[in-house]
């Protein structure tokens, strides 16, 4: 890999070695080098410029949770050492509440959940991110419920006004990555199947999924079978029925020793004006940050991995509705 | 697929089609000529005898679970040129289900809890001529207790009294009582499945080192009471509770196939025993001295995440091990009198 330090043997290797290197190995200050200066770092709970405001915040998390651990479930990639990689990257964290922090005073509680990270790099440099990790999932394991954690973090903040702004595209920062991943059959399909659910064809999930699937969506939510997947997606689309749906990004991949499988960023932006994943409707505007993997196998769509971050949507709800 | 319905495109499909059409479709009767007559399905819990007995078996549990679904999420199969006949093919198939079901009637669960089950199974059958005609299989029973409400130990005791007591209960299989079958093959040669029994050996010989080398670093674990597990650690716990508790006991392994199919990651299907005293401190309590016959089953998906060797080497990155913890109590409870 050109540009690239020739201790990481490919791309895999490189994106889950330094998580590895930066969180439990302690090498918060190998940012400097691993982090461009001016990276965008979008969350769904706002937008985070620089590898300074990088490091303060793996600082600010380790503080809270020194035992996190960040376990690689998959790296699903694109691009090349030439135009830069984009890597779409599947972690499992655990970790115990044991410090103060953005979750309240430590409630000793261990949570185990999902992120899902797409990073830009070039030349051993990460310069542009996407995060979205299951915050409510935290929420609800360490025993709060994100609609009222979400009113007492604007509080934390400093009240409606003050309060940190989730993110929305009208705040974005072009990055230096603008390309959209790749045209692989698998991301396609995956694409395609999204695209159908958004547009409230909801038979697409017997159609294109293993009747064994198993899918895992925001706030630690799992189950089996094609039920769970139509009910929680017709759910969260119930919510902003009459939303944007977009997506930004697509891989699809077949490698070897591995189910052929894909990664779609994605977003819903518009109104909460429907009943579904959070409660009665306010109109509220809300950007939907949203990270969906795939496996597939021969009997259609095996697994799939959803995340959206319930309490930076509660937070746009709230501050709409002034209920703060 | 010589001898087999031509509605059926594979072994998988096969499986996963007759399972449906029989639980879900109601085609019980249908397990007169999809179950050969005489066939011995073997169970931690029992041995039974004969298609005539699953189908009353079948009966029993959907009469408790009546909108019981059954998920086929593998099927891990062998070719069997030594079993196939002059009409038919045969293969040996290594299905991992998950079942969902709501206990909202009486049957050997006791009365109904109106409580929402999902367990794992892993079923063993030997198939030709369109028909299953030797069966091994492993319910996770002690996930189903759980979360039906009771203690697994508890809920055993009760289950000896209800079938009548310590002398009219049914028994666990054992060697001594267990049939042989007309299947006697022991699965395939695929570099894979080799890589798994060994590992899995190795772990039964005490070289639990060989985990963080043989399994991803954030393997996805799913072992016996619904217990999920994640990473070298769990795994380390469940393989190490278990070996513990009968240190001494003979590990044998029954079976071994190992795949590379298209669409698939390389995996392994693998059917095992301990047999011998529960003489350690583990997963089952304090020692008891009782001699016990365990059969385990477990699957794996490899990846190219390496463990802690170098990059590239494959390792484990999902395992689904089952074993009926009911059973081994039940065997533990008869035989030191603790069942009163």
């Amino acid at each position: 890999m050109k540009g690239f330090s020739n201790r990481w043997k490919d791309f895999p290797d490189y994106i889950i070695g330094i998580t590895q290197e930066i969180w439990e190995d302690r090498g918060l200050a190998t940012l400097h080098h691993y982090y461009s200066p001016d990276i965008p770092v979008r969350y769904p709970a706002g937008i985070s410029r620089g590898n300074i405001n990088t490091i303060n915040g793996t600082l600010a998390t380790l503080a809270e949770f020194p035992d996190r651990q960040l376990l690689a479930e998959d790296v699903i990639w694109s691009g090349d050492e030439d135009a830069g990689f984009l890597s779409s990257h599947r972690i499992v964290t655990t970790a115990t509440h044991t410090g103060h922090g953005a979750f309240g005073p430590p409630t000793g509680k261990r949570f185990e959940i999902r992120a899902l990270a797409d990073c830009a790099a070039k030349a051993d440099v990460i310069y542009d991110e996407w995060l979205v990790r299951d915050a409510g999932g935290i929420v609800r394991q360490l025993g709060m419920q994100p609609e009222s954690f979400a009113r007492d973090q604007i509080a934390r903040e400093g009240g409606p006004e003050k309060a940190t702004r989730p993110f929305h595209p009208v705040d974005d920062i072009v990055g230096g990555y603008t390309a959209r991943g790749n045209t692989n059959e698998w991301g396609v399909r995956l694409s395609d199947t999204m695209t159908a659910i958004m547009s409230k064809d909801f038979s697409v999930i017997r159609r294109d999924y293993d009747r064994a699937v198993r899918t895992e969506h925001a706030g630690g939510q799992g189950d089996w079978g094609w039920g769970f997947a139509e009910t929680n997606w017709m759910r969260l689309r119930a919510s902003f029925p009459s939303a944007v749906f977009e997506i930004h990004h697509q891989i699809g991949r077949d490698d070897p020793m591995m189910s052929p499988r894909a990664a779609v960023r994605w977003s819903l932006t518009g109104k909460h004006d429907g009943f579904g994943l959070f409660g009665a409707p306010t109109g509220a505007e809300v950007h939907v940050m949203g990270i969906t993997h795939a496996e597939f196998g021969p009997w259609g769509l095996r697994r799939e991995f959803s995340l959206w971050d319930e309490v930076s949507i509660w937070k746009q709800i709230h501050l709409h509705t002034g209920s703060a | 697929m010589k001898g087999f319905d031509t509605k059926w495109r594979d072994v998988p499909h096969f499986i996963i089609g007759i399972t449906k059409e029989i639980w879900e479709d109601r085609e019980i009767g249908s397990l007169r000529h999809r179950y050969a007559p005489g066939l011995i399905v073997r169970s931690p819990a029992s041995v039974v005898v004969d298609n005539s007995n699953v189908i009353a078996a079948t009966m029993a549990t959907l009469a408790e679970f009546p909108d019981r679904e059954l998920f086929g999420e593998d099927v891990i199969w062998s070719d069997d040129p030594a079993g196939a006949t002059p009409t038919s093919d045969a293969y040996l198939s290594s299905h991992r289900l998950v079942c969902t079901a709501t206990h909202t009637r009486p049957g050997m669960y006791g009365t109904p809890t109106g409580k929402r089950v999902s367990y794992r199974i892993l079923a063993d059958c030997a198939i030709r001529d369109d028909a299953v005609y030797d069966e091994w299989l492993v319910r996770d029973q002690s996930a189903v207790i759980k979360q039906l409400g009771f203690d697994v130990i508890d809920w055993t005791r009760d289950l000896i009294a209800r079938e009548g007591g310590a002398a009219k209960c049914v028994k666990p299989m054992t060697p001594a009582n267990d049939v042989p079958g007309p299947y006697t093959r022991r699965g395939n040669t695929n570099e894979w499945g080799q890589r798994y029994a060994e590992t899995i050996t190795r772990i039964m010989s005490a070289d639990l080192n060989v985990i963080p080398r043989e399994y991803d670093r954030s393997a996805n674990l799913f072992y016996p009471g619904g217990q999920d597990g994640l990473g070298w650690s769990d795994a380390d716990q469940f393989w190490m509770g278990l070996r513990a508790a009968f240190p001494n006991a003979t590990f044998t392994m029954d079976h071994v196939i190992g795949r590379d199919d298209p669409l698939m990651p390389p995996r392994a299907a693998l059917r095992w025993s301990l047999h011998g005293k529960h003489t350690g401190w583990g997963r089952f309590g304090t020692p008891t001295g009782a001699e016990v016959y365990i059969m385990g089953m477990c699957q794996a998906e490899y990846g190219p995440f390496a463990g802690n060797g170098a990059w590239g080497e494959p390792t484990i990155r999902r395992e689904y091990a089952l074993i009926d913890e009911t059973a081994i109590w039940k065997q533990i409870l008869l035989q030191t009198g603790a069942h009163e």
